[in-house]
């Protein structure tokens, strides 16, 4: 079950970025809506952008004990 | 023929008449009557200005209705009835009042023509919200309750300053948009984005809504933010420093809730995020930007309502609110159904094709891209990254399935569907999050201004869903990094938390001490002032005996032990004492009379004798 979930998973996004190489913009406001993929890319090193900086944040400066106001 | 009547009194009316029903049954059909009516109420309500009631020589205005107040009127008593429907099986009576005069009160600021009404259902909207808190009965609510309260009466008189310099500088006490710039109007703007949880004003949100009771929160997500949107539209469209306000907080949200353990919490802070989107839309002020606004705030209200129903239910039936205490329980083979309904909450704030985010948040997206505003376009579409990556995945993922950590137990947790009402609310709202998505002409209507935007383009459709399938690909990357860590997230609210336990501390150890010290010292002066009152005339003879007692102490002390002296000592310490605890008993210093008449004479002599030279 996992394994045929992950397939599909794996070929939506493929299908996704294909598909999209045949839709253009109507009217583009930035340069980057030109780029194909572009909103894939975007997604994925945002995706790992967020996890990563606000992890790093998090652990060095904004995350305190849980009784930090109690204690 | 029945009059119309303002909605916001329908519901003040029904809270006051709820706590007379005994019968439960009747209560529970006057509970979902009542949104039904006020729905109805509505219906009838042409638009104008009407219900003015003079005071004071002002106009009260309690119908100001166009369609942008009639946008926010609909969906807010559309989610009193969700949630009612949510909160039926509820039996403290004192909830029911405390959200139907919220919902009121909210309704009130929607419709307010002018802004001491305004300010007044604002004010009964901060005071009733809080109840909702509170009837959490533990110390964290009662304590976040507070803090709550005590930041929105801040909030208030910020509105109610810049109120006053308002009308004073321009005589019109008239709710219209407001000229950015000068004090009245930066206190009013300070007063608003209080509520709207805009940082750093935002940590009331993220600190109170988590600790309200289930059913309350699923109240509170909906009204107090959305109505501070609708007043910022009313007044402050266009506002540059909006834009990038609202573009920051929508990013801001989506880092905490990164970082957050606690369920509720989590969609708290994305709050804050998806009101990002409304308050960037305002300040962006165009139409499509000001369609997007309301718009979203119509459907954030439902798929926010969605997914705080289905948090809340998980804590309902288990009693645990932590992704720590949930993770790798497996509870998605014991309640599939509010799992599902979850899931169509989480797909409509991560703006998935056929789903109501989808239709609504691309509208600001779009106006941001119409304006050439390239930072906050992509400020805006990372926001929508995270939405998905937290409310679409990891909170469900955690909540639901999840793994423990390597080397924890895992304790048994039990768990069920919640009660059927609150499934029933739940369906309707994920049928409306549905709706709306798949037919979005419906909504596109309500809008203040005619719509020409049109969502489902396949260019839209393909690179939102390539967005969002690479977003959950990076999701499945860092599955194991995602986990809940049992922390919590500094924010801004430790500027008001830390002075005030330092405040606490001040008042329980330095100013406590110091109230004692005092008060021993008076009391020490009150004991000796009594005991030298008992008997005032022998206190020269105490004296003397005393300075006695210490002559011979010293002597004592100089030559020496003597047994004749230590008796003396004693004799002397113990007549002391005797007198000391003598009382005053006048007929033991009774002189014969010829003493009075003589002292008397004596003074009359001295009298006369300084009249006389007086008169001289």
């Amino acid at each position: 079950m996992a394994k045929i979930l992950k397939y599909i998973f794996l070929i939506g996004i493929g299908l996704s970025i294909l598909i999209g190489l045949f839709f253009r913009p109507e009217h583009p406001h930035f340069w980057w809506e030109k780029l194909p993929a572009f909103d894939a890319i975007f997604g994925f090193v945002g995706c790992i952008l967020i996890v990563l900086g606000s992890k790093a944040l998090g652990h060095h400066w904004i995350q305190k004990d849980e009784d930090y106001y109690n204690g | 023929m029945v009059e119309i009547v303002p909605p916001a009194f329908i519901f003040i009316l029904g809270a006051l008449l709820i706590p007379l029903l005994r019968d439960r049954r009747v209560r529970q059909v006057l509970q979902l009557l009542i949104p039904v009516i006020a729905f109805i109420d509505l219906l009838y309500m042409p638009k104008g200005s009407y219900w003015i009631y003079d005071f004071l020589g002002y106009n009260l205005i309690l119908g100001k209705v166009d369609k942008l107040s009639m946008c926010f009127g609909y969906v807010f008593v559309i989610m009193a009835f969700l949630g009612m429907v949510y909160a039926l099986h509820v039996r403290d009576v004192g909830q029911h009042v405390a959200a139907f005069l919220y919902i009121g009160s909210a309704l009130g600021v929607t419709f307010a023509g002018d802004l001491f009404t305004l300010f007044a259902f604002w004010e009964i909207m901060a005071i009733s919200s809080v109840f909702l808190i509170w009837y959490q009965r533990d110390s964290a609510a009662l304590d976040a309750g507070f803090r709550y309260i005590m930041v929105h009466i801040f909030g208030g008189c910020a509105l109610l300053s810049g109120i006053i310099i308002y009308v004073v500088n321009t005589g019109s006490t008239h709710f219209d948009p407001i000229q950015y710039g000068g004090l009245a109007s930066q206190f009013i703007l300070l007063g608003f984005i209080i509520n709207a949880a805009v940082p750093p004003f935002h940590a009331w949100l993220s600190d109170s809504y988590p600790e309200a009771t289930v059913t309350g929160s699923v109240f509170l997500t909906a009204f107090t933010t959305k109505s501070a949107v609708y007043v910022l539209l009313r007044a402050f469209a266009g506002v540059e420093l909006l834009v990038w306000l609202g573009a920051i907080m929508a990013v801001y949200g989506v880092v905490y809730a990164v970082l957050e353990n606690d369920i509720r919490r989590l969609l708290a802070y994305h709050i804050i995020s998806q009101v990002g989107y409304m308050v960037c839309g305002v300040g962006l002020g165009s139409e499509l930007a000001m369609n997007g606004s309301t718009a979203h705030a119509f459907c954030h209200i439902l798929y926010k309502a969605l997914l705080f129903m289905g948090a809340a239910a998980v804590i309902h039936v288990t009693g645990r609110r932590k992704l720590t205490e949930l993770q790798g329980r497996n509870l998605h083979k014991q309640m599939p159904v509010c799992l599902s309904l979850y899931m169509i909450g989480g797909f409509s704030i991560s703006a998935v094709p056929l789903f109501n985010g989808f239709v609504s948040k691309s509208m600001v997206v779009a106006a941001a891209g119409e304006l050439h505003r390239p930072m906050i376009y992509l400020l805006l579409h990372l926001a929508s990254i995270g939405t998905f990556l937290h409310t679409g995945l990891k909170l469900p993922y955690g909540t639901w399935f999840g793994r423990v950590p390597e080397g924890e137990k895992i304790d048994e947790v039990e768990a069920r569907e919640p009660p059927l009402n609150m499934l029933i609310a739940m369906g309707m709202t994920a049928f409306l999050c549905i709706y709306t998505g798949v037919y979005p002409k419906v909504l596109y209507d309500l809008l203040p201004y005619p719509v020409h935007y049109y969502p489902y383009t396949p260019y839209h459709v393909v690179t939102m869903m390539q967005l969002l399938l690479l977003t959950a690909a990076a999701f499945w990357i860092y599955i194991d990094k995602l986990g809940g860590e049992a922390t919590m997230s500094l924010d801004t609210d430790w500027f008001y938390r830390k002075p005030g336990l330092l405040l606490l501390w001040f008042c329980i150890h330095p100013l406590q001490n110091l109230r004692l010290a005092l008060q021993r010292s008076v009391a020490g002066m009150v004991v000796g002032v009594t005991s030298l009152s008992r008997n005032p005339i022998l206190l020269p003879e105490i004296a003397l005996r005393y300075l006695h007692l210490k002559v011979v102490n010293g002597l004592y002390r100089i030559s020496g032990p003597s047994e004749q002296r230590a008796e003396a000592l004693k004799n002397l310490e113990s007549r002391i004492t005797e007198l000391r605890h003598m009382n005053y008993d006048e007929n033991l210093y009774r002189r014969p009379i010829g003493l009075g008449v003589l002292l008397a004479i004596i003074l009359l002599f001295f009298y006369g004798l300084i009249y006389y030279i007086r008169l001289r």
